[in-house]
């Protein structure tokens, strides 16, 4: 069999990558530390790495993100993972080279070509922004892998409580978390099954066969919430899920933390806006 | 106690569809589950067990007829409800459908926490069911990083934390490998021999039979027998429309009737007292001795073929790094072994050794039997 549905399949649910990512936030360094605490962190340096215009405070950030997410997860980011990253920077190198390209008609060039109905206009400040908008990106995700590789949903769930969301809301997002996992599951059993009855051999079959799977998980997610329903009568459930083992509050410390990283970071962009000029040190102008 | 069942149905109806003239998943159910005696429900897939099993703790509300818990007919108020399932916990078929918080110990507290009970009792309930179903080191684990034998653990371990006095078990050994059935089964006994009433659904006849000392066969939503096993499998035709088979050793059994012109009475149910009752009277068994254990014990796992049962044996055995000979169905195993010839040790918690000793004595009704000592 040589056909496409007869390939061995590398990823198709996602279900790996999410359970390693799971896994990864519970084997984590900062799995104690209190998730409400990290949560304002975070927030507090992307805030900061885009109210400043400085690729020196976006750097920094990043620097911060990666320190965090080698200390939480301990050096060892899962080969799968790892490729996520490299695709979305991939994204982000396109992207600004996008920005780069379209730069302002009325400034100086520094690059310019034609190309079919395209005209390409390089300045100085689009290739700045560029590189700007790029570092930025990159420092975000890496502040927010760090979050995510320490911090597992329940956990986020609890900071969202601790911060006065409805306990709907916060609800939802254990058991959004919950029953992925259950339907990420099914999703793998009827791709395999699909698979192995040559269910994607050819474009118009795999259509078919993918809106057949879509509408089995719908249906599949529909007898779950009864099934769940009836468990959750039968063990007691009186309208909330209780806590057990709450994670740590974030006390004073983690919000000085938070704000003396803000005040610093501000402080660092505001004196370091247009430090680094790489239009001046790729093209020399 | 003032009353003959714990939990007694008259006359179920029930129906998953509101309008009339719907197919019926129950029609006209009638039977009690007698405290402390050990029940299956059999019935084919379909036969409505789960059904029945949801009516038993007030989650469904009968079309007609009623359900009543120590002589007294449910009230479907919301608050009397939630103090009958503190009372009547059922573990599903699917664990995946039970567990849903995201570590083992939060899963297990759910119930308890639900009960609003002082943390140190939940604590307590923790620890003890997550020790009784051998996950304790799984305590702080996801639970999606269980296996699904597991997760079927975890799901017990939830319903025993609850301290029921019934405990339903909605096909306890359904997907499990046969010695995770036989770890499941024990911890089963284990409840019944505490005082826990235990029903279980199944369509395993072999477990039915083995373990059931009563039964009750479900059939397309009617309830076509309850009472002792043997007298239902007996009844070959019944058997058959009921989508059932005869279990192993009750065939076994039966066909010696016509080989050797063995009565069928008494009925052996298991291995062991299948041979009893065909073993010569000069057979050359060897003895069993029971030792019940405590933290402090001497254990001597030299010579005898070594069989481990119950909680705190088992954890004994696993402290101090002593592996046994038979580790899950010890007291059948260990019957077999003495049977075989060799001189076999049961190491077992203190409150289950004279149980023990009256399920090894249930062997002399079949036959020659080991000397226990």
């Amino acid at each position: 069999m040589t056909g496409k549905g007869a390939k061995p399949r590398e990823k198709a649910s996602g279900t790996s990558e999410h359970i390693q990512m799971d896994a990864l936030a519970y084997s984590s360094r900062m799995l104690h530390w209190p998730p409400l605490g990290k949560l304002l962190l975070v927030i507090s340096v992307l805030v900061v790495n885009i109210m400043t215009d400085s690729v020196i405070t976006a750097f920094a950030v990043m620097a911060l993100g990666l320190i965090l997410m080698a200390y939480s997860t301990n050096m060892r980011i899962p080969f799968i993972l790892g490729v996520f990253i490299a695709e979305a920077i991939l994204i982000l190198i396109i992207a600004c080279g996008i920005i780069s390209i379209n730069g302002d008609t009325s400034q100086p060039c520094i690059w310019s070509a034609d190309f079919l109905w395209m005209d390409f206009y390089m300045t100085s400040d689009s290739f700045n922004e560029a590189w700007l908008v790029m570092i930025r990106a990159i420092a975000g995700i890496t502040m927010m892998m760090a979050f995510a590789t320490s911090t597992p949903i329940p956990h986020l769930a609890q900071a969202l409580r601790q911060i006065r969301i409805p306990d709907e809301i916060c609800e939802i997002v254990v058991l959004i978390y919950r029953y992925a996992f259950l339907l990420l599951e099914r999703l793998d059993t009827m791709w395999s099954a699909a698979s192995s009855r040559l269910g994607f051999s050819g474009f118009r079959r795999t259509m078919r066969t993918t809106a057949s799977i879509a509408v089995g998980i719908f249906t599949s997610s529909m007898n779950l919430a009864d099934k769940a329903q009836v468990s959750l009568e039968c063990r007691g459930y009186r309208g909330y899920f209780p806590i057990w083992n709450r994670p740590k509050k974030a006390g004073v410390g983690w919000v000085a933390i938070a704000v003396v990283t803000f005040v610093l970071l501000y402080i660092l962009g505001t004196h370091t806006e247009g430090v680094i000029d790489f239009a001046g040190i790729v093209f020399g102008v | 106690m003032d009353f003959e069942y714990i939990i007694e149905a008259r006359d179920l109806t029930y129906s998953y569809e509101k309008k009339d003239g719907a197919p019926m998943s129950l029609k006209g159910v009638s039977l009690g589950i007698k405290p402390g005696i050990r029940t299956v429900i059999l019935g084919a897939n379909g036969a409505g067990k789960s059904t029945l099993f949801y009516h038993f703790n007030g989650v469904f509300k009968p079309k007609s007829g009623e359900v009543l818990y120590r002589g007294i007919p449910l009230c479907y108020d919301k608050e009397i409800l939630y103090q009958l399932r503190e009372d009547i916990a059922v573990v599903v078929q699917n664990p995946d459908e039970q567990i849903f918080s995201s570590t083992v110990e939060e899963d297990v507290a759910f119930g308890p926490m639900n009960r609003n009970l002082p943390p140190d009792v939940v604590e307590s309930r923790i620890r003890d069911s997550l020790f009784k179903v051998g996950m304790e080191e799984f305590r702080n684990r996801p639970t999606t990083q269980l296996s699904y034998g597991q997760k079927k653990r975890v799901a017990i371990a939830g319903a025993l934390a609850m301290e029921p006095k019934v405990l339903i078990l909605d096909e306890p050994t359904a997907g499990l490998d046969p010695q995770m059935s036989q770890e499941v089964m024990e911890l089963v006994d284990q409840m019944c021999m505490t005082g826990t009433t235990v029903i279980i659904s199944t369509h395993d006849v072999d477990l039915a039979y083995a373990w059931a000392d009563e039964i009750h066969v479900l059939r397309l939503g009617h309830l076509v027998y309850s009472g002792k096993p043997e007298e239902f499998f007996e009844d070959r035709d019944s058997v058959a429309l009921s989508g059932l088979s005869l279990p192993h050793t009750f065939s076994i059994n039966h066909s010696l009737e016509a080989i050797r012109g063995l009565p069928d009475a008494p009925y052996p149910r298991t291995n062991s007292q299948l041979l009893a009752k065909l073993a010569p009277s000069d057979s050359d068994f060897g003895r069993i001795r029971i030792v019940p254990v405590s933290q402090d014990s001497q254990i001597d796992t030299d010579g005898d073929v070594v069989g481990v049962y119950g909680f705190e044996a088992k954890k004994l055995f696993r402290d101090r790094g002593i592996s046994a000979d038979i580790n899950f169905n010890a007291i059948e195993g260990c019957c077999l072994s003495a049977m075989q010839g060799h001189d076999t040790t049961i190491y077992c918690d203190q409150e289950l050794a004279a149980t023990i000793r009256y399920r090894i004595g249930i062997l002399t009704m079949f036959g020659h039997v080991p000397e226990v000592v």
